[in-house]
């Protein structure tokens, strides 16, 4: 098995498009929350999200791409030639049956469902035209992608809800260490939908106004929206065409418990942090941030906190969630959350958890608060939960950290 | 890839619930054809009152689930349920909903789907069209996410290692293969549910009529949909030996192909080169030739152009003689699902079922080495080789 290694990244978030912007404006503390534009919420008690603002599709994409893709797509793809220009990947270069493309998301092209579907209810089946129904689609995301790139290889959308990013960059890491592709373009796109606000809503798992991580007057978390797409490569095909390597990738883990609610002793999240951990052959004394879950709703970062306190005991860790700034992007929100790992492993330094004032003393956490914090990160833990009762967690480290990732995760297991 | 093995199997389909119908319906196609594209509908009655799809008839999931606690779950999640459940039953993993082999820690789930969310996005989203989006079910709401089906399944049957949906059209339940064998290769677990599930819905129903895609009526060219789901528990061959399992096919080799069209205006694609590709792939992962397979269960649907390319790809591979089956004729287009469908046929032909109904060639004396296919509308394709154990 082979070695994998993060060699581009994009980004598209509620705070910036492109990773040296998203780069500046989480060291800067900035906020994505806004009071929505994409849809009437007048009639909810909730207006502020977190929405990609400055996005104009044909920046990225060719007039017939833009015309064959909903927005999710269009984030996503942006998000993939963000990554390969950040990889010094040319036109053609990784086309064929070596590439795949993994795409993770909670409802994809949620918006073109949401259009036809009230065209449909209010006026009827007859004002549907047939060439706007193929837009919707899960299956197209990675499709839109593999087609722009010239990959011939699996072409996979993972609908793993709010942990889809993590789901997806991690079956990549594997699919390329199992040599099932040299290259996986990877990642997570989402976008702001009607729907998922009223239902966020309807929740009552909606703040009004900030995104308070681990604060004890935390009101829950806000929506937000976008991609982030990473270039994905054996130790070999890195080395062969002289890439850059921004990080390695280390283990995943991955479960399920019940389908809204976080297990109130966290056991799922306990277990898949700690075996991200431990197939990444690390201890958890070597995990030097965590990018958290943190969405700011009173049982997320309660459980989490505790979880984290039971997994790192002594030796803590720095903690922080931008999600303070960028919302929770669903499915995207890992994705976007590992452009952020990626980037504290090459600067060195941790992204603040913005809008907290009072900490939480149920929340005993080392959170990072005032502003970056420079630090050593040598590794970094990316934990993620969701709807479907999923935990899932990935590891990322400074290339040269890892010692061989490659062998079983379990000890009862069988192969080697 | 490694050998895994099949140890067990369960299906809801619109030809019965459970092996014993199903592979009683399969072995007489045509009167099974007949009875799965009945007509008028149950599920679509109103948008479709004269339409034969092939649905999963008189349906009472109280029968299989019993009383109580799955009051909120969707027709998909008591689908993958039933079919789960089955499926770890049959395989000696669970007798009474008990485990009595292996742990729950180490029995995952690799479910596909290609439209599983779509009927509670519309469920949640007439009401709040129609009447206001503050009063949508909020029980409801985590329906709305495409893993929530195979979510449920997890919880339902305390199945605690990875939990994993996929969507990749009509390729996902194959491509749940591959994923199933990452996770075993990495020790993630013993065994998975590997497989899928569909459902009939009318926004799905619409949809695929106004594309102009769906038969008209029974013997007519198009597709002729169905839904289901239909699952089979995948192990480490030591594994399942150790335990002293019993072995119903080996699944040793995985290929799959994405082709774009040319052009630029087009999404749909039909094409050969990708179905040749993933074929080939296959084979070469599981150093079987193109000579040694006794049996394709094809992806045909009716679908023309979609038909012809896969015509073209196996000729090119297998010649003119290999015996090709079409499971879809009798069970319908199940999308997400149908690679789920023609992996338990395939069962059914591995425990005896009459090899049928054949497309080309002539049903095989013995059949040691088979292949299962499944194209997607826009250029993906996957394929699996399954090996009998001797």
């Amino acid at each position: 098995m082979t070695r994998v290694f993060v060699t581009g990244m994009g980004v598209v978030s509620p705070v910036a498009v492109g990773v040296d912007a998203f780069d500046a404006a989480l060291a800067a503390g900035e906020d994505g929350a806004a009071e929505i534009t994409r849809f009437d919420h007048e009639v909810f008690d909730r207006h502020i999200a977190c929405e990609v603002k400055d996005f104009v599709p044909r920046d990225h994409l060719t007039a017939a791409e833009v015309r064959r893709t909903g927005r999710c797509a269009q984030m996503a793809l942006s998000g993939m030639r963000q990554a390969l220009s950040h990889a010094r990947i040319g036109p053609g270069e990784i086309a064929g049956p070596r590439t795949s493309v993994v795409i993770g998301t909670t409802m994809g092209e949620a918006n073109v469902l949401g259009e036809l579907e009230a065209a449909w209810i209010h006026e009827g089946d007859h004002v549907i035209h047939p060439a706007r129904l193929p837009r919707y689609g899960t299956t197209l995301l990675p499709i839109h992608l593999a087609r722009a790139i010239g990959a011939r290889g699996l072409v996979q959308t993972l609908p793993s809800a709010c942990a889809a990013g993590n789901y997806a960059i991690g079956f990549a890491a594997e699919l390329i260490r199992a040599g099932r592709a040299d290259v996986v373009i990877t990642g997570a796109s989402e976008v702001l939908e009607k729907l998922q606000f009223a239902g966020f809503a309807r929740l009552g798992a909606m703040s009004p106004d900030f995104v308070r991580p681990f604060d004890v007057a935390r009101r829950g978390l806000l929506v937000g929206e976008g991609a982030g797409i990473f270039v994905l490569e054996s130790e070999a095909h890195a080395l062969a065409r002289d890439a850059n390597l921004l990080a390695e990738v280390g283990g995943l883990a991955c479960d399920a418990h019940h389908i809204t609610r976080p297990h109130p002793e966290g056991v799922g999240s306990l277990q898949a942090m700690r075996r991200a951990i431990e197939t990444s052959r690390l201890r958890p004394e070597q995990v030097d941030l965590v990018n958290a879950h943190g969405t700011a709703t009173q049982a997320n970062d309660a459980v989490e906190a505790m979880v984290l306190g039971q997994l790192f005991q002594a030796k803590r860790p720095a903690v922080t969630s931008i999600k303070s700034m960028l919302g929770h992007c669903m499915g995207a929100a890992s994705a976007i959350e590992a452009v952020s790992c990626v980037l504290s492993i090459l600067n060195d330094s941790a992204p603040p958890t913005t809008h907290h004032e009072n900490p939480d003393p149920g929340c005993d956490v080392d959170l990072v608060v005032g502003g970056p914090r420079a630090m050593r990160c040598d590794v970094v833990l990316n934990n993620a939960l969701a709807f479907g009762g999923y935990d899932a967690a990935v590891v990322f480290a400074k290339p040269g950290i890892l010692e061989d990732v490659s062998g079983p995760v379990c000890a009862s297991a069988v192969e080697a | 890839m490694r050998a895994r093995a099949i140890t067990g199997w369960g299906v809801v389909s619109p030809l019965g619930v459970g092996h014993t119908a199903f592979t009683e319906a399969l072995s007489h196609p045509d009167s099974a054809r007949e009875a799965a594209f009945r007509g008028p509908t149950e599920v679509l009655a109103e948008v479709a009152p004269g339409a034969r799809l092939a649905e999963v008839w008189d349906w009472d999931p109280k029968k299989w689930l019993g009383p109580k606690g799955h009051r909120t779950f969707d027709r998909l999640t008591k689908f993958l349920i039933v079919a789960a459940g089955q499926a770890l039953a049959h395989a000696g993993i669970k007798r009474d909903r008990e485990f009595v082999a292996l742990a729950p820690d180490r029995v995952g789930i690799c479910s596909a789907t290609a439209y599983g969310s779509l009927d509670a996005i519309t469920e949640l989203n007439r009401v709040a069209e129609l009447e206001d989006p503050r009063y949508i079910n909020p029980t409801r709401f985590p329906n709305t996410v495409i893993n929530a089906a195979a979510g449920y399944v997890s919880i339902w049957e305390d199945l605690r290692a990875p939990n994993t949906t996929i969507v990749d059209g009509n390729c996902g339940a194959l491509d749940a293969v591959l994923t199933a064998d990452l996770h075993l290769c990495r020790g993630r677990a013993d065994a998975f549910l590997v497989g899928g599930g569909e459902v009939l819905t009318e926004p799905l129903y619409l949809a695929m009529r106004k594309l102009g895609v769906v038969a008209e009526d029974a013997e007519a060219p198009g597709l002729h949909l169905g839904e289901g789901a239909a699952y089979v528990v995948v192990e480490t061959l030591e594994g399942a030996l150790a335990r002293g399992a019993r072995v119903h096919a080996e699944l040793v080799g995985f290929g799959t192909s994405f082709d774009a069209p040319a052009s630029e205006a087009l999404l749909v694609h039909a094409s050969a080169r990708a179905v040749e590709d993933a074929i080939r792939l296959a084979l070469e992962d599981a150093d079987v030739d193109a000579d040694e397979v006794d049996l394709v269960c094809a992806s045909r649907s009716g679908f023309g152009v979609f038909d012809d390319a896969e015509e073209t790809a196996l000729a090119s591979v297998f010649g003119a003689s290999t015996a090709c089956v079409a499971p879809k004729r009798v069970v319908g287009e199940t999308f997400g699902a149908s690679g789920a469908m023609n992996l338990v046929a395939l069962m059914a032909f591995f425990d005896g079922a009459p090899v049928a109904p054949l497309f080309r060639g002539e049903a095989p004396k013995r059949i040691r080495h088979a292949l299962v296919l499944t194209a997607g509308f826009y250029g993906n394709v996957s394929a699996v080789v399954l090996r009998r154990r001797d």
